[in-house]
């Protein structure tokens, strides 16, 4: 399936693995990516030369495009941003910010520019500064969400802006895929199905609780500190809720979250760790490879929108 | 110049005009969270076809300061 993002990425389904931090590490970008994907490298909040690490073994595993996710707000953001354009990858995205100052270094390292945003404005903004594309996520993604839903962001920002853009944010399967394509999108973002691809390195229980989880089992934490994070609800996020309500400070509830998706995704501690998934884990309902998830998506999406 | 940068932040904050003053404080006065700044900041670009870059945002924090800002970047009115 082309569209403009397949071209802009030099891939064959226009279908990008989300950015997400600990998860999306080489093995799982390279097998999105080997599979006809967008893999990306989540830097997170990791030092430069972990990310470079990173991009060199995922190198070795693909010869296919692949991109690095960079969290602006980390404190290594400024070196990162320099690593990845000296060791090059296909694209970078960016998330919790604006990456407008880094825009020329890439562009120069020939790298495509697809920030995430959250809003019509914001989305705008970037194309202005020289953008490729725009991720427009929802808040029915897991991890750290904006206010707006997929259904009603998605139209807006590609109504707004000529760039193409990739929906993120409860889409899991070839129906999500191509609502997202109905309401404008050239691609989608997908995170929490890859959560349990065989290739990704989360601990087992960590996909076991994905693949269990219910609809209802999402829940959203730290709203009153303005950092909302969505994650499938246990101990901790019943804790911080009973903290968050009884007007507990931002800084002992970052201390409760502290380390914890690490302890969740690294230890499998599903417990006391943050799980975090976005709302459509209710329906990832199996571990598969990569590739058997990108096609069967694909088949789906293209049943229902009558492509051959 | 203030009567219509008056106007602007009312209909992008959706706040009433009559409360705006220059000292007034998008963040903590408003409301305004980072998108909210990202809304004004676009159409501030827009009325008066200039670039804001993201590194002087930080800085725009009152009526007043941008207002200064303006100025100096040759906007007149």
């Amino acid at each position: 399936m082309d569209t403009r993002v397949t071209k802009l990425l030099g891939i064959e389904y226009p279908i990008i693995q989300g950015g997400m931090a600990w998860v999306a590490e080489h093995n799982l970008a390279a097998a999105v990516s080997n599979a006809g994907g967008f893999g990306l490298i989540g830097a997170a909040s990791a030092p430069a030369e972990v990310v470079r690490d990173e991009i060199r073994k995922a190198k070795e595993l693909t010869d296919k495009p692949f991109g690095v996710n960079i969290m602006l707000l980390s404190p290594h953001a400024d070196e990162v941003a320099r690593v990845v354009a000296e060791e090059g990858v296909k694209a970078v995205t960016t998330g919790a910010g604006n990456p407008e100052k880094y825009m020329e270094l890439w562009k120069n390292a020939g790298i495509k520019v697809i920030p995430v945003v959250a809003s019509v404005a914001l989305a705008r903004r970037m194309e202005r500064y020289g953008a490729d594309a725009v991720v427009a996520e929802g808040m029915e993604s897991g991890g750290h969400i904006g206010s707006q839903t997929t259904m009603t962001l998605v139209p807006q920002v590609a109504d707004a802006v000529d760039i193409p853009v990739i929906a993120a944010g409860g889409i899991g399967d070839g129906r999500g895929f191509a609502a997202a394509m109905m309401l404008g999108a050239e691609a989608v973002q997908m995170g929490t199905r890859f959560v349990v691809a065989s290739e990704s390195i989360v601990h087992g229980n960590y996909k076991e609780r994905v693949i269990k989880a219910k609809d209802i089992d999402s829940e959203v934490t730290g709203m009153s500190t303005g950092h909302p994070v969505r994650s499938l609800r246990n101990k901790m996020t019943r804790e911080y809720i009973k903290l968050e309500q009884s007007g507990a400070s931002f800084e002992e509830l970052e201390y409760l979250t502290l380390g914890s998706l690490r302890n969740a995704v690294m230890e499998g501690d599903v417990v006391n760790g943050t799980v975090m998934a976005g709302q459509i884990a209710g329906l990832v309902k199996k571990e598969q490879t990569c590739r058997e998830m990108i096609e069967e998506i694909m088949h789906e999406a293209e049943v229902l929108l009558k492509i051959q | 110049m203030f009567e219509k940068m008056k106007d602007i932040i009312a209909e992008q904050l959706n706040c009433e005009k009559e409360t705006i003053t220059l000292e007034t404080n998008f963040k903590d006065d408003l409301g305004a969270d980072s998108l909210d700044l990202f809304e004004l900041v676009m159409a501030l670009e827009d009325e008066y076809s200039v670039e804001i870059p993201s590194e002087d945002l930080e800085n725009l924090t009152t009526v007043k300061a941008v207002m200064d800002y303006l100025k100096n970047k040759g906007v007149e009115e």
